[in-house]
């Protein structure tokens, strides 16, 4: 007899924690921080101001729009699963900027050496049209 | 054994789709993109992000493997698509940081060679000038022993011809009288013996200074037509100057002119006074030019 009691306030502790934890799971805020820094990022790195980079960057922040749309409508996974869209694109607008940016200094710093070996091109083959030596 | 890991994932994929109904677009994609990532440059230069994209493209079948048509699986495949995307950023970035990394020390090790260029260069150019300097100086040094040379071979004649006739310097450059009845008989335009005997110690004076322009002027007193003296002083000046080439002066260095009575140095009135006029001057230039009769 005791020990059917016993089991019945485990059974029944064991029913309440899960409601009280399902219900708490279910008031969770949707976490939002990684997307939003994300999108921070993005922007401080110049997304914007790079063609396909600013394009995801605004795709980022649209799906950031929807999720906590959904989040308001009760559709907390489907906002969850929207999250990770944004955080994905955001990701991928910083990474695009960075490119930019390698890319750009890479081509500076190939043409300054081309131009350092320009400015000192040995001056006796440097012009061609002369006729010194030659016959005319 | 990686490297062929993401190939055979993407086959078992591959041929998983091909069992389903509808892709959704996003998987398609996703596939599209890790394949394309795989077989670029990321599989090389950034095989810890194409391993990401892997396993998110793997979490994506198996979400659509699930569920079809769930929303998850089309977001986990947009995912994965977008982690293929970044494993290729990756390897651009990676290929570009390493192009800049090239060029820079390229720029360096051309900077270094040309500085080093620049050196011996600069080097050279040093020795070249101290060699030109120290040619200069010796240059500087002999002229100026020449100059010494010239100098003392000038005042050597200077004092020889001082002994042998009135000498004086004008502007025009020494001047040597030689009197007029010590060289011709009257009237006339034939060396006399003796004149001869003087002509040839002057001229050895003279040969000391042989790079120097000679003038020999001839001057008559004042008796006697003006057209008669002047063609006799002439015929006199042009006599000393064929004695003197005779005595090896260079003949394009002498020049002969008669100038008649017109250079008086004293009065004809008396006898003494003609007598000084009628001489021969013989008057060594200053500088030396190239001349002919």
């Amino acid at each position: 007899m005791l020990l059917d009691n016993n089991r019945r306030f485990v059974v029944r502790s064991f029913s309440l924690s899960l409601i009280v934890g399902s219900l708490g799971c279910a008031s969770a805020p949707l976490h939002t921080e990684g997307s939003s820094s994300s999108i921070r990022a993005a922007e401080e790195v110049g997304a914007a101001k790079v063609p396909r980079a600013g394009l995801h960057l605004q795709l980022a922040k649209e799906e950031l729009q929807k999720a906590k749309r959904l989040e308001e409508e009760g559709e907390k996974e489907e906002a969850s699963s929207m999250l990770m869209r944004s955080e994905a694109d955001a990701e991928l607008a910083v990474a695009l900027s960075r490119d930019e940016r390698e890319r750009a200094e890479g081509r500076a710093a190939v043409e300054k050496v081309r131009q350092l070996r320009m400015n000192n091109r040995p001056s006796s083959g440097a012009n061609p049209s002369s006729n010194e030596g030659g016959t005319l | 054994m990686k490297r062929y890991l993401a190939p055979i994932t993407f086959a078992f994929f591959a041929i998983l789709a091909g069992c389903s109904s509808t892709v959704p677009r996003e998987l398609s994609s996703a596939r599209e993109a890790y394949r394309r990532a795989s077989t670029g440059h990321a599989a090389r230069v950034a095989p810890a992000k194409l391993h990401v994209a892997n396993q998110a493209l793997a979490k994506a079948e198996v979400a659509y493997q699930d569920d079809p048509e769930s929303y998850r699986a089309r977001d986990l495949a947009y995912v994965a698509e977008r982690k293929a995307e970044l494993a290729e950023v990756a390897a651009s970035i990676a290929l570009a940081k390493k192009s800049k990394v090239d060029a820079n020390n390229e720029y360096q090790s051309t900077q270094g060679k040309l500085v080093s260029e620049t050196k011996q260069d600069l080097s050279e150019t040093r020795n070249e000038l101290a060699a030109s300097e120290r040619s200069g100086q010796r240059t500087a040094e002999r002229l100026s022993e020449e100059q010494k040379a010239r100098s003392a071979a000038d005042e050597r004649a200077a004092s020889a011809l001082a002994k042998l006739a009135a000498v004086k310097e004008d502007s025009r450059g020494t001047i040597i009288t030689l009197s007029g009845s010590v060289l011709f008989a009257s009237n006339r335009s034939t060396l006399l013996p003796d004149a001869r005997t003087r002509l040839d110690q002057v001229a050895a004076v003279l040969l000391d200074t042989r790079e120097r322009n000679i003038v020999i002027e001839g001057h008559t007193d004042s008796r006697g037509s003006d057209r008669s003296n002047l063609e006799l002083s002439q015929q006199r000046a042009d006599a000393v100057r064929n004695y003197l080439v005779q005595r090896d002066y260079q003949a394009d260095r002498i020049q002969a002119r008669g100038l008649g009575e017109t250079q008086p140095v004293a009065g004809n009135t008396s006898a003494e006074g003609r007598a000084n006029n009628r001489r021969v001057e013989i008057i060594i230039e200053r500088e030396s030019r190239t001349s002919s009769r």
